[in-house]
Order: C-alpha cells, then sequence, then structure tokens
C-alpha cells in the first residue's frame, strides 16, 4: 500500500517537474523528494494526525531531501522543493471549501477552509524551518574553520 | 571591467531569475554578491515580483538602473543557470561581451517539447487524483480533461497578459468536462477529477513563496505573491464554480 503511494507521488512530482522546467538532471532527484515527502505525510494522517500537523513533518522532509539533492546535484534547493511539495498542497480541501460556499454551507466552508489555510502555512513553515536550519549550520562551519585555520 | 556593465551584467542576471519565479531573497542575494566582486560594496539592491531597482551608492554620480518584469513564469532549469552563472562570475574575470551573450542564451534555453510536457502534466494530474483517493476510470478521464486544460491555458496565455483570465478559462473547461463526463455515465463522480485536473492551476508555489517571502522580512514581495496567490485561487474557484452553480441552478443536477 504505501509502495503504490509512494509511486504515485513519485510519477506526480516528476509530471510537475517537467512542468516547471526542471533541469534535466534534478527530475529523478525532485520524484524522490516529492516521494518521500508524501509518505511522510500518509503515515502521519493514517496514524491519525491532524492534517496540518502531517503535511508540516512532509514539508520537513521535502526541505531536508531537497537540501540533501542540492549538494549531491549541485542544483539550487528550489529545483527540488517546488515540485515536492506538489503532492501535499490541499487541493481537495480548497474544492470543498468552495463546494461549501457554492451550497451556502458556511459552516463546513469555515472549518474545512481553516483547515487548507493552516496546511499552507505548515508547509511554508517546514520548508524555512530546514532552509534556515541549514543556513545556521553553513554558517557555524564556517565560522569553526575559521577559528581551527587561526 | 566599468561599474555600468558590472550592474547590467547584475541586473539581467536577477531580471531572468525574477522572471522564471526565484524567491526575492535569492534574487538580491546575487546581485549583492555579483557586485561585491567587481569592488562595488556599496551596491544595494531591491526586488519585488514586479521589478527590480539596483543602484551603487558610492560616489557623488551614483547610478541606478531599474528593470520592470512583467510577467512571471517558473522556469527552474533557468533559476538553476543563472546561479551556475553568477558563481562562475563571481570567481572569475569574464568580459561584459561574453557575460551578456551567455545570459542571453540562458534566457532562450528552449523549454521540455510542448507534447511531452502536455502527456507528463496529465500524468501528474491522473496520478494526484487517485493520491486523493479516485478510482481508475476517475485516472483515465483526469488524464484527458488536464490535457484539455491545459491546452486551453496555454492558447488564451499567448492572447492576454492577464493570469486570470486563462486560469478562470482553463478552470471552467476542467469542470465543463468533468460534469459532461459523468453525465454520459463515464465516472460516478466528478469531484476527484476537477480536484485533480485543477492541480496545476492551483498556485501553491506562489503562496509558499509569498509566505516565505513575509517570514524573511521581504515585507513587499511577500504581501504582493500571497496575495497573487490569492487571486489566482479565487479565479479557479470562479470558473469551476460559475459551471457547477450553472449545473445545479439553471440544469437541475445535483452536486455529490
Amino acid at each position: 500500500m504505501i509502495f503504490k503511494q509512494f509511486l504515485f507521488s513519485f510519477i506526480s512530482t516528476v509530471g510537475f517537474s517537467v512542468f516547471f522546467n526542471a533541469p534535466r538532471s534534478s527530475v529523478p532527484y525532485a520524484g524522490f523528494t516529492g516521494g518521500f515527502g508524501w509518505i511522510a505525510y500518509y503515515i502521519l494522517k493514517s496514524a491519525g494526525y491532524i492534517a496540518p500537523l502531517a503535511s508540516l513533518a512532509g514539508a520537513i522532509v521535502v526541505g531536508t531531501l531537497g537540501e540533501l539533492f542540492a549538494r549531491i546535484d549541485k542544483k539550487p534547493v528550489t529545483a527540488f522543493v517546488v515540485p515536492g511539495i506538489i503532492p501535499l498542497v490541499p487541493g481537495y480541501g480548497l474544492y470543498l471549501t468552495m463546494i461549501g460556499l457554492l451550497n451556502n454551507d458556511y459552516t463546513s466552508a469555515i472549518q474545512i477552509g481553516n483547515e487548507t489555510i493552516l496546511t499552507g502555512g505548515a508547509i511554508a513553515m517546514g520548508i524555512i524551518i530546514v532552509s534556515s536550519m541549514a543556513k545556521i549550520f553553513k554558517s557555524q562551519k564556517i565560522v569553526a574553520l575559521n577559528s581551527i585555520k587561526k | 571591467m566599468l561599474k555600468n556593465e558590472v550592474l547590467q551584467i547584475a541586473l539581467y542576471s536577477g531580471e531572468i531569475m525574477l522572471k522564471s519565479g526565484a524567491e526575492t531573497y535569492r534574487v538580491e542575494d546575487i546581485i549583492d554578491r555579483m557586485c561585491k566582486s567587481k569592488e562595488l560594496h556599496e551596491v544595494s539592491s531591491f526586488v519585488t515580483p514586479t521589478g527590480l531597482f539596483v543602484s551603487d551608492n558610492k560616489t557623488r554620480e551614483s547610478t541606478s538602473i531599474i528593470k520592470r518584469v512583467k510577467n512571471r513564469k517558473i522556469d527552474l532549469d533557468k533559476i538553476s543557470q543563472v546561479n551556475n552563472f553568477a558563481r562562475s562570475f563571481v570567481k572569475s574575470e569574464i568580459p561584459y561581451e561574453e557575460a551578456m551573450n551567455k545570459l542571453k542564451k540562458i534566457d532562450n534555453t528552449p523549454k521540455f517539447h510542448p507534447a511531452l510536457t502536455l502527456i507528463l502534466i496529465g500524468l501528474a494530474a491522473a496520478f494526484f487524483t487517485l493520491l486523493s483517493g479516485g478510482k481508475p476510470l476517475d485516472f483515465i478521464a483526469t488524464f484527458f480533461v488536464s490535457i484539455i486544460s491545459i491546452i486551453v491555458f496555454w492558447s488564451i496565455d499567448r492572447l492576454s497578459d492577464t493570469q486570470f483570465l486563462s486560469t478562470t478559462a482553463s478552470a471552467a473547461v476542467i469542470s465543463l468536462c468533468s460534469v459532461i463526463s459523468s453525465k454520459i455515465g463515464l465516472v460516478t463522480s466528478f469531484d476527484m477529477i476537477i480536484v485533480g485536473a485543477v492541480m496545476p492551476l492551483v498556485p501553491g508555489v506562489a503562496l509558499t513563496n509569498g509566505i516565505r517571502d513575509l517570514i524573511s522580512g521581504d515585507i513587499i514581495s511577500g504581501i504582493s505573491r500571497v496575495f497573487e496567490a490569492v487571486m489566482i485561487a479565487v479565479s479557479i474557484a470562479v470558473g469551476v464554480g460559475l459551471v457547477l452553480g450553472f449545473w445545479t441552478g439553471v440544469l437541475g443536477g445535483s452536486l455529490i
């Protein structure tokens, strides 16, 4: 079951990275980024955690793999993170919010809409946490290297 | 190398990155580093999603250049190529003409073949339908619906500069095709098709980049990007909602 989920999100991410015209060599890496990010989301979601928390975990996985592949493939992190977060984007939530508004069912529209906005924020937070951590590590490494040289 | 030439090269690099959807901090960082490596230490750059300002404030005859950016399309290959170019520019001496020619070549890099892009984006949307819990028949329907919608999106995008028009039209086509395919009994429910086929239009990247800009302190870029994402989401909802509203209100169909 998990392998099937991984395969679906892998192909989905590869398609989106071609749509965003990613560099050719980084397309398969982007696929792995999106696939593993979705698996993290899927495991937490099916264990009963709320969607924003699961998306945060998924985004952290995407960000970490993006930083890793950026060093392996020598491409900017964006080339992996931008397609990688696509499976996590709460498209169904947006759709249900709109349907609720169309049906004058404002209670469910607000409820689902709220969760959708929180999920979007959680994805951005996950990416930001990883990229600022990477920056801090990098600057600490430079400081350490300089102090060794002295 | 003259001061003006360095500024021109840095501005052109920044323009390509901004047009390709790079984050604000990355564009400012690249411009600053390229200028500093050529002994221009007083350069400041100010980047918003719709334009760049680069200015050298050192001497009395300070220079500033402004570039307006009209449309933005995500192109990760260009971002990465300009990134590499900037790195080699910082490390070595590249003459003005050679640098500008290199940047022009990057600016005109061909994309993936349109047919390949269409097939892959159809597959991506179709597999997204399966991820959201669709059935195999939904998968096949989403594949064709999303290809049709992207063709509509591209052809309107060529004619008009406003992204919202092409987004609304494309979203309307998606929900029309989904309603038709459920009406003729091809699939049982159309919501999964709409969810999958709408994914290439959803402004997930604009939203995430906007929030990133806001948190890193680029308030103007952040607010404009987030609002752009909201406007795109609203135009998708208008396109899908118009057709669905017509179907329920005038033709008496049901939404579930």
